[in-house]
């Protein structure tokens, strides 16, 4: 208990334990703390301050000049796709983000019993984990969803096509805004799939961490599957289905493959960068607010044991 | 639990019919066979799904030209082949780029693991004024993606000085001191260190999620035996942390070698592997000269190697995880990663 002595000293009077425990908790946090001011909060001021400016490649490297609110203007008004852009891809993200966490759950229940060949299905479900972010998953969408050029042969085994599925649906009377959206869904089972590797791993680990006891007591009191899932082992990975909604919308949004990410990235290469951060800047306070929202509706709802 | 619960009725109630025993344990049979039937057929369905891309990287990089065309070829081409191999990698120079990688990888992984663990911790278990402020930046920081302060960032480690320590010196001698830290590691390791690298506000937030289900009783114990909290940390909490740490830094090394944006920024020679699939396609010249094709045979061939070349990028990876998912999944239902 050195240290508490030096900082008695230091201080010139006793801490109350309260204010040990903070001082002791902001250390643990220093590093962020220090991170967040130099690396991201500085930078992120001088992007903002980017966003006012036009940038220009002079005689001496990069020139700047004021232009108010122009580049913020022109996203809205002038720019035909960034307005689109930005309303499809939240539209998609809400019925989306359902999807992947109610099917992790699934899968992860599916998976947490023992039967032959569990570790097998594990190791694959858990595959894309190692693909899913990157260059390499690009590369395939291009060339295995998309089907390549100069290969034809391969382009005609495209795995998944509904086409059909759309026909059936609009024939039997559904509405056709209703079918549209289940014929983009199963389009994008296998992106879907995809993307919820994470998600599937934590919501295991959760289900494994529910302490046994819990369902003993359910069986003597005679509870049923259905009542176990929902009075137990629900409120109990609660915490992790939170993270997982939250981590599943992050990840739609800054998924390279994502409208407005690939908006974002085109025009810094075409050297805008002035607009590039105009455009993502307003995008993430949308996604921002989005997640404040997510927060105050479910993270209140999550059951915390301790 | 029906059957459980039929037994103890049968001992209390001696009326009940011995017929509807048997019975529900015959549906109760019946229904584990159809959740087997149900639980095999999803789980194959799933892996053809999961493993098709691979399969089909592994069929079309082992074509050769002749089998491109052939449309009596689906999965196993007539002509194996593992020029595209060869070529991709020449253009990807393979192990000078995986020796890039794995310089900037493993420091970064160590340190942002750890940084990531410490910094959770701090949110878990203290209480201090300012911590949910703190914490709903944190939030926001994993929204905005390095995409918006990447020009800043470039300017700053282009210009780097340690928390301007180089300026304040640059008052005495007249001229700022700055490093050049682009095509270097560094940026990296700067990054990481202070909490800031690729997704670690992710890592923050799933070790603190993991920290704050731990029992409070460990923490109590070993404040009684006169532990201070840093001793505690690494001496109680982080050998029980194994399995958060074990996923952390798979994710860690996963993002770290898939990540092509960032590098890209950062790098200008020392090209890392996921930076240099990148390019591949424009570096098709120089197989060019060194086999003597037309620009036909490039064309023609161009998109094998490339799929040759995505083998080759993840080849290692899928290494890292053949051998660790055992640990891996087993972890998982040892510890649990997060509460």
């Amino acid at each position: 208990m050195s240290k508490t002595n030096s900082f008695k000293k230091f201080f010139g009077k006793k801490l109350t334990l309260r204010q040990k425990e903070a001082m002791y908790g902001r250390l643990f946090i220093l590093p962020w703390v220090i991170g967040l001011i130099v690396f991201f909060i500085i930078p992120f001021i001088n992007s903002v301050y980017y966003t006012f400016q036009k940038l220009s490649l002079g005689e001496n490297g990069l020139e700047f000049s004021f232009i108010g609110w122009e580049n913020y203007i022109y996203a809205f008004t002038k720019d035909p796709d960034y307005f689109k852009n930005l309303t499809s891809s939240i539209t998609n993200m809400i019925y989306e983000v359902p999807i992947v966490v109610v099917f992790s759950i699934f899968v992860a229940y599916l998976l947490k019993d023992e039967f032959k060949g569990r570790t097998f299905a594990r190791t694959i479900f858990f595959f894309p984990v190692i693909i899913a972010s990157g260059v390499v998953i690009t590369v395939l969408k291009e060339n295995v969803l998309g089907g390549s050029t100069s290969n034809m042969v391969a382009s005609s085994t495209t795995i998944f096509k509904a086409e059909n599925l759309r026909a059936v649906l609009i024939n039997a009377g559904i509405p056709r805004w209703f079918s549209m959206y289940v014929v983009d869904i199963v389009n994008k089972i296998f992106d879907l799939t995809w993307r919820s590797g994470v998600q599937i791993l934590l919501i295991l680990a959760a289900l494994h961490n529910i302490p046994k006891s819990f369902y003993e007591v359910a069986i003597i009191e005679g509870a049923t599957e259905w009542e176990k899932f929902w009075k137990i082992t629900f409120p109990m990975i609660s915490p992790t289905v939170y993270v997982a909604i939250i981590y599943s919308i992050i990840d739609y949004f800054t998924d390279y493959g994502n409208q407005v990410m690939r908006m974002v990235v085109n025009e810094a290469n075409k050297g805008r960068f002035e607009y590039s951060t105009t455009i993502a800047i307003i995008y993430f306070l949308v996604v921002m607010i989005i997640i404040l929202i997510v927060n105050r509706f479910i993270g209140k709802r999550v059951v915390y044991l301790t | 639990m029906k059957s459980v619960k039929g037994l103890s009725m049968l001992y209390i109630n001696e009326r009940l019919n011995v017929n509807e025993i048997t019975k529900s344990v015959a549906k109760k049979r019946l229904f584990i066979v159809l959740k087997n039937i149900f639980l095999y057929a999803f789980v194959i369905c799933m892996s053809y799904i999961l493993l098709y891309p691979i399969l089909f990287l592994i069929s079309n990089a082992l074509r050769s030209k002749e089998d491109l065309f052939d449309p009596s070829v689906i999965w196993i081409p007539k002509h194996i082949t593992f020029t595209n191999f060869e070529y991709a990698n020449v253009l990807l120079s393979y192990p000078t780029a995986i020796k890039n990688t794995l310089l900037m990888l493993v420091p970064s992984v160590i340190i942002q693991t750890f940084i990531c663990m410490m910094v959770g911790y701090g949110f878990a278990r203290f209480r201090f004024a300012e911590r949910e402020i703190l914490f709903t930046i944190l939030l926001f920081t994993i929204v905005v993606p390095l995409q918006t302060i990447i020009v800043p960032l470039y300017v700053k480690f282009r210009y780097f000085d340690f928390l301007y320590i180089g300026r304040l010196l640059g008052f005495i001698t007249g001229k700022p001191l700055t490093v050049n830290l682009l095509d270097t590691p560094w940026p990296f390791y700067i990054l990481n260190l202070f909490g800031m690298g690729i997704r670690s506000s992710l890592y923050i937030f799933v070790f603190r999620q993991f920290f704050r289900n731990m029992p409070v009783e460990l923490e109590e114990a070993a404040k009684i035996d006169g532990c201070g909290p840093f001793t505690t940390f690494i001496r109680i909490m982080v050998p029980n942390a194994t399995g958060a740490i074990i996923t952390v830094m798979l994710f860690s090394i996963v993002w770290h070698w898939n990540d092509y944006y960032v590098s890209a920024m950062f790098y200008n020679e020392n090209l890392p592997i996921s930076v240099m699939l990148t390019v591949l396609n424009n570096r098709m010249s120089m197989i060019q000269d060194a086999y003597n094709f037309s620009s036909e045979d490039i064309y023609l061939i161009g998109s094998t190697v490339l799929e040759a070349g995505c083998l080759m990028v993840i080849l290692p990876l899928i290494v890292i995880y053949i051998i660790g998912q055992r640990y891996f999944t087993e972890s998982i239902e040892r510890t649990g990663i997060v509460g």
